[in-house]
């Protein structure tokens, strides 16, 4: 039984899946702005969509940096990813609909920032330090803006403190996203679903295409929990479409990973023991 | 270059170029948060900074193992600098949030207790698991004498190994570490939370009392993520395990704090600048 290689040493190059996973997390973000034009909250689910995308960006990086062995552990780089992503995405959602770009930018800077400031003040002379800390910065404060506008229905300061029903006439804003902590519940579905792929799949035996499918499966499962989430803040109908949405999800990447699983597991050689040539 | 060609990691040495301009950045970091907010918001951010340092500093006492520690091949708790103190930052953070009513001084206190009674909890079961469930004692490889009880180590170490268990001069660090770390994250918490009370009730039109749990979930979530970022950089600085306050990486701190005070003082302008915009 021989094992068949699919994907070449390396697979895809990481600056193409870098490229892809900003613009669908992007376009899928902003798709979520339908929901302001058509004045409804169906378009949710593509915040969640933006999640995948990032987390499988993310998970990519995070494979480019911790292949030089930083010692730490690699859910010391998801922490890292969402702790300054999440202060990025937290000023940008105050600029209404410009919210994604300046979460990039600034997610940016700070990573920038961050990665010199490991690489020559504290020493640590990795190649792939300074662009691999902006890159998890952007992905930790698109992804957490993904989670927003997949729960709330939308990505500004105003949507995210307050809640649509009002309490005897005065808004409410213990019952939001931002009030309520639910931020806290994205924050850490999002670090732990970014940093287990790689922590999972790595060793000789990587492939790139495994360890981005169980990307795709950990970021439809924190969806599922963030659809029952949005249940609370969103109408039912909308909710129940995301819902939806993310258990096709995954059950299909699930399913394919176990098919990659089955594909990359050790192959078992039936050698026999060993031939008796003496005697009979 | 290859992976393998790039481990040997960082050294002990410093880089005195990168040091200073680390500083010229703080610098200018707190000169533009002068500019947008003199009073409150430059008041916070060098709270906000001290708690990051503390944070930072306090995360070298931790006796980190790792995955050696796992095996009982090298002292220390057998996990990972990020989760330990996120582990005992987060205790203390709570801890402090609870007192934050009552002072900032009772609710630093508290915080730090928070923080080192979670170590304590946390080093002696690590102890009992690597006695009895293990059958391995105590011993440091990178002292022969337990600098404060004076015990000898040499004899307990097994041969192969860098010592296993935690001596009792890794179990004080990793108090003293709790004990920092949550002061630190409690800090940064009531300056962003004094900061978000007194500027969020004209900014979003509405009353304090109404206003306060957006307050609390944006201060608690800015913690949280500047303590990860800190206790991560600290993790970069010793590169994964250390023993305590005795080991030789223990000497790189003055690294860590500046790199903290630089990523502090960096998140913490960002917090501020919601308010400040």
């Amino acid at each position: 039984m021989s094992v068949k290689v699919e994907v070449i040493e390396g697979g895809v190059p990481h600056n193409k899946i870098m490229i892809a996973g900003l613009v669908s997390t992007l376009v899928c973000i902003y798709l979520t702005y339908l929901n302001a034009f058509t004045n409804t909250e169906v378009f949710s689910f593509f915040g969640g969509l933006a999640v995948v995308s990032a987390l499988i960006w993310g998970s990519h990086t995070i494979k480019v940096l911790c292949s030089y062995g930083i010692g730490t552990g690699v859910p010391s780089a998801g922490m890292i990813a969402f702790g300054s992503g999440v202060i990025a995405m937290l000023l940008a959602t105050k600029f209404g609909m410009l919210a994604p770009i300046v979460a990039l930018v600034l997610a940016a800077v700070i990573g920038f920032i961050l990665g010199y400031v490991s690489n020559n003040i504290l020493n640590m002379k990795i190649p792939a330090m300074v662009q691999a800390l902006t890159e998890m910065a952007v992905v930790g404060a698109l992804t957490v803006m993904g989670f927003a506008a997949l729960i709330t229905g939308g990505f500004t300061f105003t949507g995210l403190t307050t809640s649509a029903t009002s309490i005897m006439g005065m808004p409410s804003y213990g019952n939001s996203f931002l009030g309520g902590g639910l931020i806290a519940v994205a924050f850490l579905l999002g670090a732990i679903a970014i940093q287990h792929p790689f922590n999972a799949c790595l060793g000789p035996g990587w492939k790139q295409d495994r360890m981005l499918m169980l990307t795709a499966e950990c970021g439809f499962l924190s969806m599922i929990v963030a659809a029952v989430m949005s249940f609370a803040l969103i109408s039912a109908e909308s909710a129940i479409i995301s819902l939806i949405i993310a258990l096709i999800g995954w059950f299909y990447t699930y399913a394919q990973y176990f098919v990659l699983s089955k594909r990359d597991a050790a192959a078992w050689l039936d050698s026999k023991p060993i031939p008796d040539t003496e005697g009979h | 270059m290859s992976a393998v060609a790039a481990k040997p990691q960082a050294g002990g040495a410093m880089n005195p170029t990168a040091m200073a301009v680390g500083v010229v950045l703080l610098i200018i970091i707190l000169g533009v948060c002068w500019f947008v907010s003199p009073n409150l918001g430059l008041m916070a951010l060098i709270g906000i900074i001290i708690g990051g340092v503390l944070i930072g500093f306090g995360t070298h006492f931790v006796p980190v193992g790792g995955a050696p520690a796992a095996m009982g091949q090298a002292p220390g708790i057998a996990t990972g600098v990020a989760m330990l103190a996120a582990g005992a930052g987060l205790a203390g953070l709570f801890g402090g949030a609870w007192a934050a009513e009552q002072g900032m001084v009772v609710a630093v206190v508290t915080g730090g207790i928070g923080g080192g009674l979670m170590m304590a909890i946390t080093c002696l079961m690590v102890n009992f698991v690597y006695v009895f469930g293990m059958g391995i004692p105590a011993a440091s490889g990178k002292v022969l004498h337990d600098p404060i009880t004076g015990d000898s180590q040499a004899e307990y170490k097994s041969q192969g190994t860098e010592g296993h268990g935690l001596p009792f001069v890794c179990f004080v660090g990793g108090v003293i570490g709790g004990i920092l770390g949550g002061a630190g994250g409690t800090l940064i918490y009531l300056e962003l939370l004094s900061l978000y009370e007194a500027s969020f009730p004209t900014m979003m039109n509405a009353t304090l009392a109404q206003i306060t749990p957006v307050a609390v979930s944006v201060a608690g979530m800015f913690a949280v993520a500047l303590f990860l970022v800190n206790a991560v950089l600290t993790a970069y600085n010793i590169t994964g395990t250390i023993e305590g306050p005795h080991d030789p990486k223990f000497k790189r701190w003055p690294r860590a704090i500046v790199a903290s005070a630089v990523a502090s003082a960096l998140c913490g302008f960002v917090a501020i600048l919601i308010v400040a915009m």
